[in-house]
């Protein structure tokens, strides 16, 4: 589909192209009417010029007769006012006739022609003035001299009938010429305000539709422009609010970074004192270690001594045991006495007496070993309890000794720790400074965007009122194109 | 735990006691007034024997156990030179047959003694016998106890001897036809 511009180009070039045609074709007929008109004007000049060979040569002539009947020099005045122009006037004809031969030729029998009747005029007049009238009436009469102005004049006249043809040529020439012109000026601009019309309808009318209907889709686009412009007005207004509690927000978010940061800064303080403590704790730990070692060596040897001592519990038990049985067999020893003593009757009452002494000693021997026992009891439950404890201890001794061991690992791992958590602390130092570096970019960024939605939403409402306008525009241009058009 | 001043008076009691019984006079009168019993237990019962009635104690000897019909009869033990036959003191208490054999032995009788087991034997008593009742009808658990003594605060039934060696005879005989 050919755009406006190519239409237009096209409906105006082809008139233009016309009136180029018809310049051209006017611009020919004029310049070679010109032409034409300048090869009239010379031959007009040549056969101005043969009527001044001839009217020089009648008036050297004239002289020379008024001369020659008068013998007074005064009539030869035309005579040499005609036989000096007359070179200048045949050499002109010379000059002008130059481009034609046939007049060359006739031009060379016209100069001998003139020569040789200037020669017969200069011989007559030179003869007058050497008093010889007669003689001179008498070369008059032979009629030379007319002879030769008769031929002189049947040349000139052959040079004029020729230039007087070559003019009629040339005016039919130029009446052609002139009528070319005439009906291509007519015809062309004729052809021209038809073709102009018929393109300016043509325009019109497609440009009228086209240009109606992209109206009426800008009207319909500036409506759409209109409510869109609305809804980024409305939207730029919503986006500067939240813009506004975004700045609002970053601003708390940086006290917050701030504040991460001294917080950083003193973990990264409390972890550097947490080291050093670690450290001293380690030192304080191995110095603990030893001391629990020497423990430990000390209580093997309680237990190594206290389960001596539970043996030797254990020996006294056995030799009680022996002093127990040895003590119910002296009862049961003094019972049979008591009981043969009472078999004795009278002789063995004294000697009940003293069994029963022994009995009484057994018994209270027996008494004492249990009491010895239960003290041997209470000192192998001691023992064995102090043994257990003692185990126990060198148990948690060890156990100790281990955990001093896993807490002296445990320092070396909490130094490390604080360490990797100091450096932590700093890179979190470092990166809440950048990051409250960043914030208060973002903070200036979005003051910014804010200011741009800002912006936003009052070249919204310009674009709304630019819409509303382009639709009164369109309205108007929609009137313009389309005159019954109802916007 | 037993204190140590505890222990040194201790000592100085069964001294002095050692010293009191031998500085004290001999007296028939007194000896005759007191009652001399063995305190035994049978199967947690207290009981008492008299020692009058018992020609010895023995312990730790080994039984030999014989067939019998008499299911009282433990077996056969050698004391002092000779073969005596030994009993269940619980079982003829009529105890459960499986109440626990003890390691104290007593022997009955001079001339054809006997042997009874004692499950447990806590010691020799000296009794005045005014503290020996006479054991009515209806506190008697069985026709062997005749007496009750009253020592250490607590009450046991005096077991006859002769009544058992002479249940014991019985059976024999009945045994033996």
């Amino acid at each position: 589909m050919w755009t406006f511009g190519r239409r237009i180009v096209v409906g105006f070039m082809i008139p233009c192209l016309l009136l180029l045609g018809i310049g051209v074709v006017a611009y020919r007929s004029i310049s070679s009417l010109t032409s034409t008109s300048y090869l009239v004007a010379h031959t007009q000049q040549v056969l101005e010029h043969l009527a001044e060979v001839l009217s020089l040569l009648k008036d050297a002539e004239t002289g020379q007769r008024g001369y020659v009947i008068t013998g007074d020099e005064a009539f030869l005045e035309p005579y040499q006012a005609g036989i000096g122009d007359v070179p200048n006037v045949v050499k002109a004809l010379r000059q002008l006739t130059a481009d034609n031969s046939n007049q060359q030729t006739r031009l060379d029998q016209a100069e001998l022609l003139i020569a040789a009747k200037l020669a017969e005029l200069k011989q007559t007049i030179e003869m007058r003035r050497k008093g010889n009238l007669e003689e001179t009436v008498k070369i008059i009469r032979m009629g030379e001299g007319k002879r030769q102005m008769d031929d002189l004049r049947t040349v000139l006249g052959q040079m004029e009938h020729e230039e007087r043809e070559q003019l009629k040529l040339r005016t039919e020439e130029v009446e052609a010429s002139a009528r070319n012109a005439k009906s291509t000026i007519v015809l062309g601009t004729v052809i021209c305000l038809l073709l102009v019309a018929a393109t300016a309808f043509y325009i019109t009318r497609s440009l009228s539709g086209q240009i109606g209907l992209a109206v009426r889709h800008v009207q319909s686009s500036s409506s759409e422009l209109q409510s869109a412009s609305s809804q980024q007005a409305s939207g730029a207004k919503e986006s500067a609010t939240a813009m506004s509690q975004i700045n609002t927000t970053i601003t708390e978010l940086q006290a917050t970074s701030r504040q991460i940061a001294e917080s950083a800064q003193r973990v990264s303080h409390v972890a550097e004192e947490t080291s050093s403590a670690a450290r001293a704790g380690d030192q304080t730990v191995q110095k603990t270690h030893e001391s629990v070692s020497g423990i430990k060596r000390q209580v093997d040897l309680i237990v190594t001594h206290m389960l001596d001592l539970g043996k030797k519990s254990q020996q006294i038990g056995g030799i009680l045991e022996i002093i127990n049985e040895l003590a119910e067999q002296t009862n049961i020893l003094a019972i049979n006495a008591t009981i043969e003593a009472a078999g004795a009757g009278d002789a063995g009452k004294r000697f009940s007496v003293v069994a029963d002494e022994i009995r009484k000693l057994a018994d209270r021997v027996g008494g004492s070993t249990k009491e010895i026992r239960v003290l041997i009891e209470e000192i192998r439950s001691a023992v064995n309890t102090t043994v257990m404890a003692t185990e126990g201890g060198s148990k948690a001794v060890d156990l100790g000794a281990r955990q001093f061991v896993e807490v002296t690992a445990a320092l070396k791992q909490i130094t490390e720790l604080v360490g990797t958590t100091t450096q932590a602390a700093r890179e979190i130092e470092l990166s809440t400074k950048q990051q409250s570096t960043a914030v208060e970019q973002v903070n200036v960024a979005v003051s910014q965007v804010a200011k741009a939605s800002q912006e936003a939403e009052i070249s919204a409402n310009q674009t709304t009122q630019t819409a509303g306008q382009l639709a009164g525009l369109s309205r108007d241009l929609l009137r313009l194109v389309q005159a019954n058009a109802r916007a | 735990m037993i204190e140590p001043t505890r222990v040194s008076s201790r000592a100085e009691q069964l001294r002095s006691a050692f010293d009191r019984a031998r500085a004290i006079p001999f007296s028939s009168e007194t000896a005759e007034q007191i009652e001399n019993l063995l305190a035994i237990r049978v199967s947690g019962d207290a009981f008492a024997i008299r020692l009058s009635e018992v020609s010895g104690l023995a312990t730790n000897k080994k039984i030999v156990a014989l067939p019998s019909p008499i299911p009282e009869l433990l077996g056969v033990a050698g004391i002092r030179g000779r073969l005596v036959p030994v009993y269940s003191l619980a079982a003829l208490l009529g105890y459960s047959a499986n109440a626990d054999q003890g390691r104290w032995l007593a022997l009955c009788g001079a001339e054809e003694p006997v042997g009874l087991v004692i499950n447990d034997f806590e010691g020799h008593l000296r009794v005045p016998l005014a503290q020996v009742y006479k054991a009515e009808q209806k506190d008697m658990t069985s026709t062997h106890v005749t007496h009750v003594v009253r020592a250490s605060d607590m009450v046991r039934a005096v077991v006859s001897i002769p009544q058992l060696v002479e249940i014991i005879r019985t059976r024999c005989r009945g045994a033996g036809e």
